[in-house]
């Protein structure tokens, strides 16, 4: 049982920096995923806490332990791989003891270790199989078995589900969850599904071009997402983002507008920033019910939709497709979420507005988070210049 | 349906043909069968040509020594005593222990050493690793005679190197393994890198961090994972070994006691008889001599071939 602390670590290959300056603090007993999209840098990051690649500079600690020159084997970590890699030549009890055997160990206890693993992952009775006669599901858990039984301080897992169907990786997910909570061992976690990544984690540590980006708790990263990044990369599907202005009156885009004192947030009129709006923060004007703070509703048009079964995406465009006009990040387009039974057809006028209290403001060079949700006060009822033209 | 004798109604009627011409029509109707034909050609040949040296050698060892000139192609007389006697004149099993020894410490030497290096070159990367890798290719084209004068030398304690002169290694094994293991490891670092480079890199992460270092997982999983190619590797160098004449014949004075190889005990048989070569029992410790190799490489085949192929084809 022990934490995980990167002090500054960088990894520099050849050509590339894989990890830049990455401080990471894991308590003990913590669940934490890595996340980010490929080639980002989080199997490097994994891989520098392994001890599989030595970092350029910086410091690794496991526990108070500092293990930044010790070899794999001596830093009590084990490690669930994506390939899985069993070993071949082996079967599956050979499998999940090789460690305990390198180590030495009473053969009646590897005995007792290795059958209490089996338990644990359900395996029992599949002992003396080779890996070739497993399926994917119980393959994945020998690998799970190989590194429980050791009684590591720290787990490592390197996209374990990515090679498993889409079913069978839903169920290892809380799978994974229950043995968390039974183990109470540091687990970390690495992967580029975001839907893993929020499901399981304690905290979720967002890394792009090996820098992190934040570290937070699953909601946290959804609800206040530290930048532009990490806004676009949690939740599914993304964000919208709309570039425009801080004006004296509030913010302002060719297609969008929302009225604020641009000081209550700190903010000064011709600073370029980028609203940010979740889908399901966008509403048409006749489902506002639930909406305590509206902004302007603005007229748009349907495009195509994606019904999901417990909601319905909504394309929007304004008006007709005009491609010179047909700017993603000008806000022409607009993903919405609506309940399933909404009553949506494509090519139909809507009027759409969206909470305030749920947008969210970037700064368009910096890409830093601004704010997080307007107040409801305020400036609400000052006409928007939009809204004229909307109605 | 007609049942007339109409010719071009009824089934195909036979046309008049001899053998030949049948044989012909038959071949065009089925080219298989020609094909079948060509191989039993080609393999017959082959198996003349490989196999008779050996008949021959048969014959020449069941021929009497006294009527050798009178053999055809069947013996003149019959003496498979031969076969015992050529133990009695010469101490021909030591000779054999001396070969199948350094056959097989060679084999150990260069499986060892080319497996660290087919790591090395397979798996890790690293500046200049392509030239040095050549370079160590190049070694093997060189005619191994070019070394024999500066080995002879170093071996007979000719060379002083700071002052310290180098060991007498003439008539020792020693002699023989240190060339042996030079030139016949680059071909088993070329087979072992090759098969090496394809274990997945997972697995060799995987056993470290269950607490092998880089060697540990080489010879616990790299190796195993990797025995055709290693399987290969050891027998092609043990077989080339075995039949090696040229440092053999010269590093030693061709006595048992100083470790020659068969190929001194055959030559002995040039002055056991009284007052000519002994051809007939040169003939009979050859064909022994080959015994080993011949069983290695029934035993081995499989795995020989399967490596050969499989290094090339593997994903």
């Amino acid at each position: 049982m022990a934490g995980v602390t990167l002090t500054d670590v960088v990894k520099q290959y050849s050509d590339v920096t894989a990890v830049d300056h990455m401080n990471l603090d894991i308590r003990d007993g913590e669940f934490v995923t890595l996340v980010g999209p490929s080639g980002c840098g989080k199997s490097t990051t994994m891989e520098t806490i392994a001890g599989l690649t030595t970092v350029t500079s910086g410091h690794v600690h496991i526990g108070d332990r500092e293990v930044t020159n010790l070899p794999p084997k001596d830093r009590g970590i084990a490690m669930v791989f994506q390939n899985i890699a069993l070993f071949p030549h082996m079967d599956v009890y050979e499998n999940i003891s090789f460690g305990l055997r390198l180590r030495k160990y009473d053969k009646d206890e590897i005995q007792r270790r290795v059958e209490h693993a089996a338990e644990v992952v359900q395996l029992e009775g599949m002992l003396k199989r080779q890996p070739d006669e497993l399926s994917g599901g119980q393959r994945q858990r020998v690998a799970i078995a190989r590194a429980i039984v050791r009684n590591p301080d720290v787990f490592l897992m390197d996209e374990p589900l990515a090679n498993l169907d889409a079913k069978l990786r839903v169920h290892m997910r809380t799978e994974l969850q229950r043995l968390h909570k039974q183990l109470e061992t540091t687990i970390i976690y690495v992967t580029h599904d975001q839907a893993e990544a929020m499901t399981m984690s304690d905290r979720i540590a967002v890394i792009d071009d090996g820098q992190l980006q934040q570290i937070d708790p699953p909601l946290t990263c959804y609800n206040e997402p530290a930048n532009l990044f990490v806004a676009g990369f949690i939740g599914s599907p993304s964000m919208n983002f709309v570039e425009g202005e801080v004006t004296a009156g509030g913010f302002e885009s060719p297609r969008f507008a929302l009225s604020f004192d641009p000081a209550d947030y700190g903010l000064s009129p011709g600073q370029s920033v980028t609203l940010g709006v979740r889908p399901e923060d966008v509403y048409r004007e006749a489902d506002t019910a639930g909406v305590t703070d509206p902004s302007a509703p603005v007229p748009m048009r349907t495009d195509v939709l994606e019904p999901m079964g417990d909601e319905i995406f909504v394309h929007l465009r304004f008006g007709e497709a005009d491609e010179t006009m047909d700017d993603p990040d000008a806000g022409d387009r607009l993903l919405m979420s609506v309940d399933p039974d909404a009553d949506v057809a494509e090519d139909t006028d809507v009027s759409v507005l969206l909470d305030r209290s749920r947008v969210h403001l970037f700064d368009t060079d910096s890409e830093e988070a601004l704010v997080h949700g307007l107040s409801a006060s305020a400036t609400a009822s000052t006409p928007d210049p939009e809204e004229a033209r909307g109605d | 349906m007609s049942t007339d004798d109409n010719p071009f109604d009824g089934p195909d009627k036979e046309l008049k043909r001899g053998p030949f011409q049948q044989w012909v029509e038959n071949s065009i109707k089925n080219p298989q069968q020609v094909y079948r034909a060509m191989l039993y050609v080609v393999t017959i040949f082959f198996v003349v040509t490989t196999l008779f040296p050996f008949y021959w050698l048969l014959v020449l060892a069941l021929t009497p020594g006294d009527r050798i000139s009178q053999a055809g192609l069947a013996p003149a007389g019959f003496n498979p005593e031969i076969f015992l006697t050529i133990f009695e004149q010469v101490p021909f099993l030591r000779y054999m222990f001396n070969s199948i020894f350094l056959a097989l410490t060679t084999t150990i030497i260069v499986l060892l050493l080319a497996s660290l290096a087919g790591y090395v070159f397979g798996r890790l990367e690293f500046r200049g690793r392509g030239p040095l890798m050549l370079l160590v290719l190049a070694i093997s084209y060189f005619p191994p005679a070019a070394f024999f004068l500066p080995l002879w030398d170093l071996f007979n304690g000719n060379v002083a190197i700071f002052g310290i002169s180098s060991p007498s290694l003439y008539n020792t094994p020693g002699s023989m393994l240190l060339p042996f293991s030079a030139l016949f490891m680059p071909l088993s670092i070329f087979i072992l890198t090759t098969f090496y480079a394809q274990i997945p890199d997972g697995l060799e992460d995987a056993a470290r961090i269950e607490g092998t270092t880089r060697l540990g997982a080489l010879f616990r999983i790299i190796v195993p994972l990797s025995a055709p190619g290693v399987a290969t590797a050891g027998v092609l160098t043990f077989i080339a070994v075995y039949n090696e004449f040229f440092f053999s014949f010269l590093m030693t004075d061709g006595r048992a006691q100083n470790w020659a190889p068969i190929v001194g005990g055959i030559l002995q048989f040039q002055r056991a008889g009284q007052f000519q070569t002994t051809y007939n029992a040169m003939a009979a410790a050859s064909i022994i001599a080959v015994l080993p190799v011949t069983i290695l490489v029934v035993v081995a085949q499989e795995k020989i071939v399967s490596g050969l192929t499989s290094g090339a084809l593997k994903e």
